[in-house]
């Protein structure tokens, strides 16, 4: 299990985590979530001993990262795909890791082919796509069997196979028990892999719990109704305070439930094909958490900037 | 600590540029004193014995192996793999003594091979030209300086890439202090101060001093060492607490 508990971290007058609290339970996938510059990167950094905290702490199972022993058998990670010698070979990259936690060749072995670099194994990095960097620091954070992995934006660059391999990896990982935490962009995959999720905003944690919690917060929900009598339906769920927005073959209700429309259209002998509660999705929910502490933001396309002269 | 030796080890031998830089500090003394020894000496006298022209080489492999040292630390960061080192061994005080066990060792080992490569052959050379030498003589002593002088260099190396975490700073520092800046900076110390200066410039005056003879202006052997150590002690101090203290 990991707990964080009140980690700040300030660069110069600028504080990139701001005491900054939560846990992440073992058997669970928990999505790391936040805009760009949100802190996500340096929380992890900071769990793992590589950025010095200016106050709070991190545990691992009740211990900071710097007092276990052999840590790569405890705590797996991948923050960078990148981080790798380009002229050394994969093996010879998970061979110089392994020593140092006292983990045999075999098992280097193991894990490459895991991952499915086997025939890769002695093709230097260089030549590596980053889809094969992905899957060789993913690797480097299974090497020693930990019971904690974390993994920092892990499907970057893969392709779609790479990216449902990363998901059920992931989902492997928790299934036996393990604490996954995992920070992505890519919030489509997120939401069918994450048990649990973390958003943090300009270093401050937003929401924290269950996926499910986050998505009632914060995702926008309605009815969908397709029927032949919709304009009559309509007009009586607006009298019960509800509001309409007409689709082609029907209309979304908003501000009622499901419930209530099917109540009142069966109290009005009104034939429905289809009446189905929608929830916007995990970018939506995401996007309206986030929405205050975003601080890079780009300009919309339907802006001049956009059509400014080509040089 | 064992474990982190071993994985240092093996990554200074699974990287090209150390490899390369470390075979050409024990190679090009010995190409260059095998050719001296297959053509000078047309008239059959070796004035020095051998180890004392050999020790003139001592600067040239002790600075590229001081290259070694720096590619040890800099390459981590150039390559982000100093990330995964420190995820690895937390405590960073055993990665830096590693750091500093492997590059010494490394340095030991490539100024034997040098020393060797360049005696053996050149003897059996001279010997078959039936040339009058030394090959050792009186001065075992320069052999020892040769290697003793690689070795702080290249710790010297391995902590000026710990202090500027790049490449080209690193190097730049450690080839321009002894070569240049040095000697400018003491030999204006000595004009404006009227007296010999130099002895006390920690690379020239004391570290190359070290394979040199004897001047009654110069310091001794010991003097001369122990000036050089404590030169190379301050960066190894100012590089390991930096090292421990800086995020990664």
């Amino acid at each position: 299990m990991i707990v964080v508990e009140n980690l700040t971290k300030s660069y110069g007058s600028k504080k990139a985590v701001d005491n900054l609290s939560f846990s992440v339970t073992p058997g669970r996938v928990t999505g790391f979530l936040g805009p760009n510059g949100s802190g996500k990167s340096t929380t992890m950094r900071c769990m793992l001993g590589l950025d010095k905290p200016d106050a709070g702490v991190a545990t691992f199972d009740g211990r900071k990262y710097a007092d276990i022993e052999s840590p790569l058998k405890h705590v797996g990670s991948l923050l960078d795909a990148g981080d790798a010698h380009k002229g050394r070979t994969a093996r010879n990259h998970l061979r110089w890791i392994a020593m140092t936690n006292g983990i045999g060749a075999s098992r280097v072995d193991a894990v490459l082919q895991m991952v499915g670099m086997q025939d890769a194994a002695r093709t230097r990095v260089g030549k590596f796509s980053l889809g094969m960097r992905q899957r060789l620091g993913l690797a480097v954070a299974l090497l020693g069997d930990p019971k904690v992995v974390i993994l920092d934006e892990p499907a970057n660059g893969l392709d779609p196979e790479g990216i449902r391999w990363t998901r059920d990896v992931m989902r492997h990982l928790a299934n036996e028990g393990r604490s996954v935490l995992v920070s992505s962009h890519q919030l489509v995959e997120l939401s069918l892999v994450a048990d649990d999720l973390i958003v943090i905003g300009q270093g401050k944690l937003i929401s924290s719990g269950p996926i499910g919690n986050f998505m009632t917060q914060h995702a926008k929900t309605w009815v969908r109704v397709v029927s032949p009598q919709f304009d009559a339906l309509a007009a009586l769920v607006t009298a019960q305070g509800g509001t309409v927005e007409r689709t082609p073959d029907g209309g979304d209700f908003h501000a009622v439930s499901a419930i209530t429309v099917g109540n009142i259209a069966a109290a009005n002998n009104i034939v429905l094909h289809e009446l189905s509660p929608q929830t916007g999705s995990l970018e939506e929910a995401f996007l309206d958490a986030t929405d205050a502490s975003v601080e890079y933001r780009g300009q919309s396309t339907t802006t001049n900037v956009w059509d400014a002269p080509q040089p | 600590m064992i474990g982190v030796l071993k994985s240092e080890l093996f990554k200074l031998r699974t990287t090209r540029a150390t490899i390369i830089v470390a075979t050409c500090s024990v190679l090009l003394p010995a190409i260059i004193f095998g050719l001296t020894s297959l053509f000078a000496f047309t008239n059959g006298e070796v004035g020095d014995s051998l180890a004392s022209m050999v020790g003139n080489f001592a600067p040239l492999t002790g600075l590229l192996l001081g290259v070694v040292g720096v590619l040890c630390s800099t390459q981590e960061y150039s390559q982000g793999t100093i990330r995964i080192t420190l995820v690895a061994t937390p405590n960073r005080l055993k990665v830096f003594i590693a750091k500093l066990l492997t590059t010494f060792i490394v340095s030991v080992v490539s100024a034997w091979t040098m020393l060797l490569l360049c005696l053996l052959p050149s003897a059996l050379i001279l010997s078959f030209r039936d040339a009058e030498f030394v090959t050792i003589g009186s001065d075992i002593r320069i052999l020892f300086s040769v290697v003793i002088l690689s070795a702080f260099l290249s710790v010297l190396g391995l902590s000026l890439g710990l202090v500027f975490k790049s490449s080209p700073g690193a190097i730049s520092a450690l080839l321009l202090w002894p070569t240049i800046l040095e000697g400018m900076v003491f030999g204006l110390l000595s004009v404006a101060s009227g007296r010999n200066m130099m002895k006390f410039s920690p690379v020239q005056g004391n570290g190359f001093r070290l394979i040199a003879q004897y001047t009654d202006e110069s310091n001794t052997w010991l003097v001369s060492l122990t000036y050089f150590s404590a030169f190379v002690a301050v960066f190894a101090v100012l590089g390991a607490v930096l090292f421990t203290r800086r995020d990664a």
